[in-house]
C-alpha cells in the first residue's frame, strides 16, 4: 500500500489543514484549585495539564540553588495512556528528562527570577494525550499556569513545531507528520520582543531551507500568542465578574 | 470545524491498534468553476464555465463528468483521450486509486495537471457539505460510494444555484450497477461508461478503447476453466510469513514461452525457481510480483535448453497442443541440472504497461476479437476487440492488458494507439524507443527556456573564477562525424623536465544549473541514446553540439584535470580547475594516427600527440599488469547510404592505437576524480563499480575452453587476463577472440552507486579500487553530478540540498542504471533492425561462422565478418525430425551422426525471413558440414580454405 | 468603578518618563512592561510621577525580604539558636511556611552573651521578628528579635493557658499565676486586644 500522503497536490494535509495552519486550540486556566496556578491546554488531540507551585522555600539541598535567583524546577511526564501503545515507564526515562530540562531552560529565560532569591518555583506538566507537538503544548500550558499563579514573567512563551516536506514548510505537526521522519523544528518564542527562548531541530535540514521553516514556526507562534491572549483576557474578566468588582 | 476519525488498524505484529485522527472540515474549498460567485472564484479555475466537451446524445447540454474509482482504474485510457474534458475527480476516488494502483495514479495526476484538459480535483473529504461519516453496518466501499453520490448531489445543487444562462448538468459515470441504481433513486443522472462513450456522436473510435471487463455476475462462462484460482492477498501474506509460499519477481523466458523463472527476494542472496507449463505459470505476466509454491523434489525440472515460440498459426484455444509441448520440455536430464521448481499460486502485484506490437488478424472474417502479438517475446499474446482490424493490420499498435480470466487462454486487453506501418523505419524506431522506455519527445518550452540566449560568449565574470588555458596546445580526437566533443587533451614538457598532461572536459554543469526544468529533464533521460541513424540527445542540441562541445578554434569553458608526470608515467602532482580552453584541432582517430606515424610532421599538435601516445602505452601496460581485462565484442558499424539512409555495408570496427590512447587518459582522469570526490564526500560520492562475477558465471567459458584442451583460471582478474592471453591455439587464431567474446558474456553489469549506501567499490574489469564517470557530461547525467561534486570539492561552486542527500542520490543512481541498461538494449535492437534491412537488400549470403553455444535443438553461431549472432535450428516444421542427442556436460549436440562442439567452424547461409513481419528473423541454415536433410546447398562459391581444426567425423 | 483595563505579561504600559514602575512590572530599554496578568493601576502621587502597577485579585506570594517584619512560630530550640516557621510576612499570610533561624546572639540587643535561649523562647510561641539575611548554602532565613517591638507576642504556659506579659522578660499565666521567662515584644497599646 502506498504510504500516507502528507501533503496533497491541492495543498491540503492529512487532516485537511493547509501548510501554515494551526490545529484547534482550547485552553482553560485555574482548573486545579489546590495549586497556586494551573492550566489545561488542548492543541488538536494533544492534551497537556500544567500545575505551578510557588514561589516557596527551597526543598532539597540548598547547594543546587542559584545565588540570588529563584530555582525553577520542572517535571515533564507523560501518562501511560497518552500514546497509542501503553507506555511502560512514565517517569525518569531519558526523553522525559530531556523535556524537563528544555522546559527549565525555557522558563528560566522568561520568568523574572531575580525577584525571588532563595526560593523555588515548581512547574509540573503532565501530557494526557500525545498526538505530536508534546513539548510545544507543554510550554503553552505552563505559560498559562504561570500566569494563573501570578508569577511575574517577562512575556508569554509561545511554542510551536514546524517541519519541511516537499519544498513546503508545515506548521504545527501532528503525530503522523512527525513519525514520517522529516526534519522537525520546535520553537519557543517570546512574541512581543521576538526573542527565541528555545530552538530545537532534529534530523538534517539544508541551510537554504532553514529561514523558511523558521519563518513558518514564528508565524505560528504569533497566531498562538493571539489565541492565548484571548483566553487569558477572558479568564481575567470572568474572575473579576465572579468577585463582583 | 473539527471532527475526528477513529478506526481500528492491524499492525504488522498482528496486534490491533485504535487510530484517532483529527479531520478538519473547511468552508473555503471551491467547486473549481471559473468565476463562480458562490465560491468566491478560483484564482486558477480548472473547469470551464461552459464546458465544451464532446457532444453526447444522452446529455445534449453542456455537462461535467464525475467518474468513480473502478472507472478511473480501468478506463484511464479513455480519460486521457483529448476528446474528454471537464471532468471532476473527487478526493475519495483519487485516494482509492492511489492505494490500488500507483501507475494509474501517476497518469491521472499528469492528466489533472494538463491545463487544456480542464480536470479538477475536488477535495470532498474536507468540504463541510460533502463529508460523511461511516454509518453503522456500512463497510468502507459502500461509504465511499455514498460519499461520491453526496458530492454529485452537492454539485448539482450548487450548479442550480449559480443560475447561469445554460443549465449545466453533472453526470456520474460508474460501472457499478448497485451504485447506479442508488444514484438514479436519489435523482442523480448516472450512466455506465459504455453507455456514455457509445452516445458520443462525433467520436465512435473511443468505443474501441473501452476496456473489456469481466461482467461481475457471470464468472463461469462457457469454456472450461484452464487455470487455478489465484489465492487472495491475505492468504498469500500468511503463506509467505509461514514460509509456505515464496515471493519474487516473475521473469518470463524469452526463448521459451512455456517456461519462466521467479527471482525470489531473499535477504542478500537471490534464489531462482523455475516454472514450467502453462498451468503452473497461472496467468503471471513478465515483471509481476508473484507468490510461488515449491513443488516436491520429485517434480523438480532442469532449465530447458529448448527454444520454443508461441506459434502464429496455432489455433487459439487448443490447450492440448500446449500440453504436448510441455511434455517435450521434461526430458530426462542429469540430477545436477535440476533446479527448484514451483507453481504460481497468486499474484501480489501486477506490473502491466502498454505494449507495442502487431495485430494478427483472426481467420474468421467479420470477427471482432483478434489476437495481438507484442514485440517483446516475454509477453503473452493479448486478445482485443476492435472494429478497425483491417486498418490496423500491418501496423504497429499499442495495447494495454485489462485482465486474464481463468477460462481464457490469453489475457484480455484494449487498443490504445496506432503508431504507423510496420517495417517502416520511423515506426520501428518509435517502437524500439517505446519498448525500451527511452524518453524521446522533443524538449518542451519550459526546458528550452533555461538555455542561454544566443549569441553567447564568455563573460568577464566567468573568466574570473577560471584559469586561462587558451595558450595551451589542446586538441581532441573523436570518431568521424562526431559533433558532441566532450574531451580534449594536451601534453607538454615543463621546465623541470617533467611532463604536464591535461584532460579537459566540457563544463556542462555551468550551463545546467541544479533544480531547473532542464536539469530535471536531463536527469530523467539519464544518457544519450545512439541508434544507428539517429541520436536521442540527453541535452538540447544548442548545448551538446555547440556551446558545450569543445570545437576547434573557439573559446570554450572546460573542467580540467592536470597531472605532472615523469617520463615513466608516474603521477607526481594532480590538480583540478575550471578553465577556458581553445582547442587547436578536432581530429579523427585515423587523422591522429597518421600524424603520429608520419615522420615529416613535427608541429606542436603532433609532438603533443606523440607524448600522449608514449605515456598511454606505459599506462596501459601498468593496468594490464594489475589485472585489467581486455575483452572484445564484435562491434560493427553501418555505412549508410546518404540518401535513403539504408545500410550499404557492415564493417567491424577497427581499434587503432589512438583509440587506446584516448581511452587510457579518460580512465586515468576518471580514477583521479573518483579519488578526489570520495575524499571530500565519503557519504555522497557518485561512483561506479563493477562487481566480480560469481564463479558459476564462468562455467560456460571454462567448459568451452576445456573442450579445446585449454585452461582458464577464474580466481582473480589477473589470473583470468593471463590465462586468456595464453589461451592460444596455433592452428586456430580466431579462438582467442572467441574466448574473449564468451568472457564478455560472463561479466556482470557495471553500475552507479552512492558511496554512503554501499561498501564495495571495486571495479573488476579495470582492476581499479575506485572509479567513476567524469569524462562525458554531454551524454551522461552521472558525469554532470560528478562535475558538481568536484566543483564543490575545489571550491568553485556551492552545494545544493539534493546533492548532499544520499537517499536522493541512491534513487538517481537507480534511475541512471535503468536508463543505461535500456539504452544499451535499444542500441542493440537498432543494430539488429538495420542488420535485417541490410540482409533484405542483399538477398542470400554464405559466410563462415563459429559455434558459440550449443543448445538442445539448435546451435548459436557467430559470423565474425558481420559481427552477427544467429541460431541454426535443426527441427523444421514440415520436414522429418532428425535424431538429436544433447550432452550438456561437454556441451555437445549430435545431429544424426555429426557432433557439434563449441568453437567448431561451420559455414552458414544467411537470409532474411520476413514471414513474421514483427520479428523478421535472420535465418541461418547450415551449409557445411553437410547434413542430409538439413543442410542447404551453398549458393555462393565462397569456400573457406583457412586451416581447419581437427574436425570430428563428418558424414558425407 | 471604571471598567478595568487588563494587561498581560509583555505588554508595554508606558515609558519611564510617564511613570515609575510599581509591583507587577519591569523595565526594559526605557519602557515599563507588565509582568503579571491583571488590572492595570496608575496611582498618581502628589508631585511625583504616578506609580504604574498591575494588580491581581489574589495577591501573589510574598517572600520574606531583608528588613521585613515577620510573624513566626517557634518549633524547636537548643542552646545556640531557635528554629522557627515563618507564617506571616507583614500582615500577609504565607501559603506555605518558610523556615528561619534566630541565633542566640540575635535575640537581644544588649548583653548578647548572657542570653539563654531557654529563657527567651519556648516551642509553640508566636514571635515577631525581623529578617536580617536570606541565608546562604548552609542556613535558612536568619531572623533577629533584637528590638523592643520584637519578640514573643503570644505564648502558652505549661497549663496551656495563654499568658499575659508583665515585663520585657516575663510573662504570667493568669490561672496558675506562675511566671515564665520570655523575651517579650512591646506591642503598641492600640494593637492590644483587651
Amino acid at each position: 500500500m502506498a504510504g500516507l500522503e502528507l501533503l496533497s497536490e491541492q495543498g491540503f494535509r492529512l487532516d485537511g489543514r493547509r501548510a501554515g495552519e494551526l490545529r484547534q486550540l482550547r485552553a482553560r486556566m485555574g482548573v486545579f484549585a489546590q495549586a497556586d496556578g494551573s492550566a489545561y491546554l488542548e492543541q488538536g488531540n494533544t492534551k497537556a495539564l500544567a500545575v505551578v507551585y510557588g514561589p516557596h522555600e527551597l526543598r532539597g539541598s540548598r547547594g543546587k540553588a542559584p545565588h540570588a535567583q529563584a530555582l525553577v524546577n520542572c517535571q515533564y511526564s507523560m501518562a501511560t495512556f497518552s500514546t497509542a501503545e501503553r507506555k511502560r515507564r512514565p517517569h525518569g526515562d531519558r526523553a522525559s528528562a530531556e523535556m524537563s530540562l528544555h522546559l527549565k531552560q525555557t522558563f528560566e529565560a522568561a520568568l523574572l527570577t531575580r525577584l525571588f532569591p532563595r526560593s523555588q518555583i515548581d512547574i509540573y506538566v503532565q501530557i494526557l494525550q500525545a498526538d505530536g507537538g508534546n513539548y510545544c503544548a507543554a510550554v503553552n500550558a505552563a505559560t498559562l499556569a504561570l500566569l494563573d499563579a501570578g508569577i511575574p514573567m517577562r512575556d508569554y512563551v509561545c511554542a510551536c513545531s514546524a517541519g519541511f516536506l516537499e519544498d513546503t514548510a508545515l506548521a504545527d505537526l501532528n503525530y503522523v507528520e512527525e513519525a514520517a521522519g522529516g526534519p522537525q523544528l520546535a520553537l519557543a518564542l517570546l512574541p512581543q520582543a521576538q526573542h527565541i527562548a528555545l530552538l530545537e531541530l532534529n534530523a538534517r535540514l539544508h541551510q537554504d531551507h532553514l529561514p523558511r521553516v523558521l519563518d513558518a514556526a514564528t508565524q505560528a507562534c504569533r497566531h498562538l500568542h493571539a489565541l492565548l491572549d484571548r483566553v487569558v483576557r477572558e479568564h481575567l474578566r470572568d474572575a473579576a465578574a465572579l468577585l463582583g468588582k | 470545524m473539527l471532527t475526528s476519525r477513529t478506526f481500528l488498524k492491524r499492525t504488522r505484529a498482528g496486534a490491533v491498534r485504535k487510530i484517532v485522527r483529527e479531520h478538519y472540515l473547511r468552508d473555503d474549498i471551491g467547486c473549481g468553476l471559473g468565476g463562480c460567485a458562490l465560491c468566491g472564484g478560483e484564482s486558477r479555475p480548472a473547469l470551464e464555465a461552459r464546458p465544451g466537451g464532446a457532444a453526447s446524445s444522452l446529455c445534449p447540454g453542456p455537462h461535467f463528468l464525475l467518474p468513480d474509482t473502478n472507472l478511473l482504474l480501468h478506463q484511464i485510457d479513455i480519460l486521457e483521450d483529448p476528446v474528454i474534458t471537464n471532468v471532476i475527480i473527487l478526493q475519495t476516488v483519487l485516494q482509492e486509486v492511489r492505494n490500488r494502483s500507483a501507475p494509474v495514479y501517476k497518469r491521472i495526476k499528469d492528466v489533472i495537471n494538463k491545463q487544456e484538459k480542464h480536470f479538477y480535483s475536488f477535495t470532498n473529504e474536507h468540504h463541510k457539505d460533502t463529508y460523511i461519516e461511516q454509518e453503522k453496518g456500512e463497510n468502507s466501499n459502500d461509504r465511499n460510494d455514498r460519499a461520491i453520490r453526496v458530492a454529485v448531489k452537492w454539485y448539482s445543487e450548487h450548479l442550480q444555484k449559480l443560475q447561469m444562462e445554460e443549465k449545466v448538468q453533472i453526470i456520474l459515470l460508474t460501472n457499478d450497477r448497485k451504485n447506479k441504481e442508488k444514484a438514479v433513486e436519489e435523482g442523480i443522472t448516472a450512466y455506465t461508461c459504455e453507455e456514455y462513450i457509445k452516445s458520443l456522436i462525433a467520436n465512435p473510435e473511443l468505443v474501441d478503447r473501452l476496456a473489456s471487463l469481466n461482467d461481475e455476475g457471470n464468472e463461469i462462462e462457457t469454456g472450461r476453466i484452464i487455470f487455478a484460482e489465484h489465492l487472495p492477498l491475505s492468504k498469500l501474506q500468511q503463506g509467505i510469513k509461514s514460509n509456505l509460499y515464496l515471493q519474487g519477481t516473475f521473469r518470463a523466458n524469452r526463448e521459451n514461452y512455456l517456461e519462466a523463472t521467479v527471482w525470489i527476494h531473499g535477504d542478500g542472496e537471490e534464489k531462482e525457481i523455475i516454472i514450467q507449463g502453462l498451468r503452473n505459470l497461472n496467468r503471471a505476466v513478465h515483471e509481476d510480483i508473484v507468490a510461488v509454491e515449491l513443488l516436491p523434489k520429485a517434480a523438480w525440472a532442469a532449465p530447458s535448453s529448448v527454444v520454443l515460440h508461441d506459434d502464429e498459426n496455432q489455433n487459439e484455444d487448443d490447450v492440448e497442443q500446449e500440453e504436448e509441448k510441455e511434455k517435450s520440455l521434461r526430458t530426462s536430464s542429469s540430477n545436477s541440472m535440476l533446479r527448484p521448481t514451483g507453481r504460481v499460486v497468486g499474484i501480489i502485484k501486477r506490473n502491466w504497461r502498454p505494449f507495442c506490437g502487431m495485430l494478427s488478424k483472426s481467420q474468421i472474417k467479420e470477427a471482432r476479437r483478434h489476437l495481438f502479438t507484442p514485440a517483446d517475446r516475454r509477453i503473452p499474446r493479448i486478445r482485443i476487440e476492435t472494429r478497425q482490424a483491417s486498418t490496423l493490420e500491418g501496423q504497429r499498435i499499442i495495447v494495454a492488458i485489462d485482465g486474464w480470466p481463468r477460462n481464457s487462454r490469453y489475457p484480455n486487453g484494449h487498443f490504445v494507439k496506432n503508431l504507423g506501418a510496420a517495417g517502416d523505419k520511423e515506426t520501428e524506431t518509435e517502437v524500439l524507443l517505446l519498448e525500451h522506455d527511452v524518453p524521446h519527445q522533443p524538449f518542451s518550452q519550459s526546458v528550452l527556456s533555461f538555455l542561454p540566449k544566443m549569441p553567447w560568449s564568455i563573460t568577464d565574470q566567468d573568466m574570473k573564477c577560471r584559469e586561462d588555458l587558451r595558450h595551451l596546445c589542446v586538441c581532441s580526437v573523436d570518431p568521424p562525424g562526431c559533433t558532441d566533443i566532450d574531451d580534449a587533451l594536451h601534453c607538454r614538457v615543463l621546465e623541470n623536465g617533467n611532463l604536464e598532461v591535461g584532460v579537459h572536459i566540457a563544463d556542462v554543469s555551468h550551463f545546467i544549473r541544479p533544480g531547473n526544468a532542464l536539469d530535471q529533464e536531463s536527469a530523467k533521460r539519464g544518457t544519450t541514446v545512439y541508434l544507428c541513424e539517429k541520436r536521442i540527445d540527453m541535452v538540447p542540441e544548442l548545448l551538446s553540439s555547440n556551446l558545450c562541445s569543445l570545437r576547434s578554434n573557439v573559446d570554450r569553458l572546460a573542467f580540467s584535470c592536470i597531472w605532472e608526470m615523469n617520463h615513466s608515467a608516474e603521477i607526481l602532482k594532480t590538480r583540478f580547475t575550471k578553465s577556458v580552453i581553445n582547442s587547436k584541432a578536432s581530429l579523427t582517430y585515423a587523422e591522429a594516427q597518421m600524424k603520429i606515424d608520419s615522420p615529416s610532421m613535427n608541429d606542436d599538435i603532433t609532438t603533443s600527440l606523440r607524448g600522449l601516445n608514449k605515456l598511454a602505452r606505459i599506462l596501459k601496460k601498468c593496468r594490464i599488469d594489475n589485472g585489467a581485462l581486455t575483452l572484445s565484442s564484435p562491434e560493427v558499424r553501418f555505412h549508410m547510404d546518404s540518401e535513403t539512409h539504408d545500410p550499404i555495408d557492415l564493417q567491424t570496427k577497427e581499434l587503432k592505437e589512438t583509440n587506446s590512447m584516448v581511452e587510457e587518459f579518460m580512465l586515468l582522469a576518471n580514477i583521479s576524480v573518483a579519488q578526489k570526490i570520495y575524499d571530500e564526500f565519503s557519504e555522497h560520492a557518485l561512483l561506479r563499480k563493477h562487481p566480480a562475477p560469481p564463479p558459476s558465471n564462468y562455467d560456460i567459458l571454462v567448459k568451452a575452453a576445456k573442450s579445446k584442451g585449454l585452461e582458464i583460471k577464474t580466481d582473480s582478474a589477473k589470473a583470468l587476463a593471463d590465462s586468456l592471453d595464453s589461451a592460444e591455439f596455433p592452428s586456430f587464431p580466431y579462438l582467442n577472440t572467441l574466448l574473449r567474446i564468451l568472457a564478455t558474456r560472463c561479466m556482470m553489469q557495471a553500475v552507479y552507486f552512492c558511496s554512503g549506501m554501499d561498501n564495495d567499490f571495486h571495479h573488476y574489469g579495470l582492476a581499479s579500487p575506485i572509479y567513476t564517470h567524469f569524462t562525458s557530461p554531454i551524454r551522461r547525467y552521472a558525469d554532470i553530478i560528478v562535475h558538481r561534486l568536484l566543483a564543490v570539492a575545489i571550491g568553485a561552486d556551492c552545494t545544493y540540498p539534493d546533492l548532499t542527500d544520499k537517499h536522493k542520490l541512491a534513487d538517481l543512481c537507480r534511475n541512471l542504471n535503468y536508463r543505461h541498461k535500456m539504452a544499451q538494449y535499444a542500441q542493440r535492437a537498432s543494430v539488429a533492425f538495420h542488420t535485417q534491412l541490410f540482409f533484405k537488400s542483399k538477398g542470400v549470403v554464405n559466410e563462415e561462422a563459429y559455434i558459440l553455444f550449443v543448445r538442445k535443438n539448435a546451435i548459436v553461431v557467430l559470423i565474425p565478418k558481420y559481427g552477427l549472432e544467429g541460431t541454426v535450428f535443426f527441427e523444421e516444421k514440415d520436414k522429418p525430425k532428425p535424431t538429436l542427442l544433447y550432452n550438456d556436460e561437454v556441451p555437445s549436440l549430435t545431429v544424426e551422426s555429426t557432433t557439434f562442439y563449441t568453437f567448431d567452424r561451420v559455414t552458414v547461409n544467411i537470409m532474411l525471413d520476413a514471414s513474421n513481419v514483427q520479428h523478421q528473423k535472420i535465418r541461418m541454415a547450415l551449409v557445411e558440414p553437410k547434413l542430409v536433410g538439413t543442410s542447404v546447398p551453398s549458393q555462393a562459391t565462397q569456400l573457406n580454405s583457412n586451416n581447419e581444426p581437427k574436425k570430428k567425423k563428418l558424414k558425407e | 468603578m471604571a471598567p478595568a483595563r487588563y494587561c498581560v505579561p509583555g505588554e508595554r504600559l508606558c515609558s519611564l518618563e510617564e511613570g515609575t514602575p510599581g509591583s507587577g512590572t519591569y523595565t526594559h530599554h526605557g519602557f515599563i512592561f507588565a509582568s503579571l496578568a491583571g488590572c492595570f493601576m496608575k496611582k498618581s502621587e502628589n508631585g511625583m510621577l504616578p506609580v504604574v502597577s498591575v494588580m491581581r485579585d489574589v495577591d501573589s506570594q510574598l517572600l520574606p525580604d531583608v528588613g521585613a517584619t515577620v510573624t513566626c512560630k517557634v518549633c524547636s530550640i537548643n542552646s545556640r539558636f531557635a528554629k522557627v516557621h515563618i507564617l506571616y510576612v507583614g500582615s500577609t499570610p504565607l501559603k506555605s511556611p518558610f523556615r528561619g533561624t534566630i541565633r542566640r546572639e540575635d535575640i537581644r540587643a544588649t548583653e548578647k552573651d548572657k542570653v539563654e535561649v531557654y529563657k527567651s523562647f519556648r516551642p509553640g510561641d508566636i514571635v515577631l521578628a525581623k529578617v536580617i539575611s536570606l541565608g546562604d548554602v548552609q542556613s535558612n532565613y536568619l531572623l533577629t528579635t533584637a528590638e523592643n517591638e520584637l519578640g514573643v507576642v503570644v505564648a502558652h504556659s505549661e497549663a496551656d493557658v495563654r499568658m499575659v506579659p508583665i515585663s520585657w522578660c516575663e510573662m504570667q499565666c493568669p490561672s496558675t499565676h506562675a511566671k515564665e521567662l520570655r523575651k517579650v515584644a512591646r506591642v503598641q497599646p492600640e494593637f492590644l486586644q483587651t
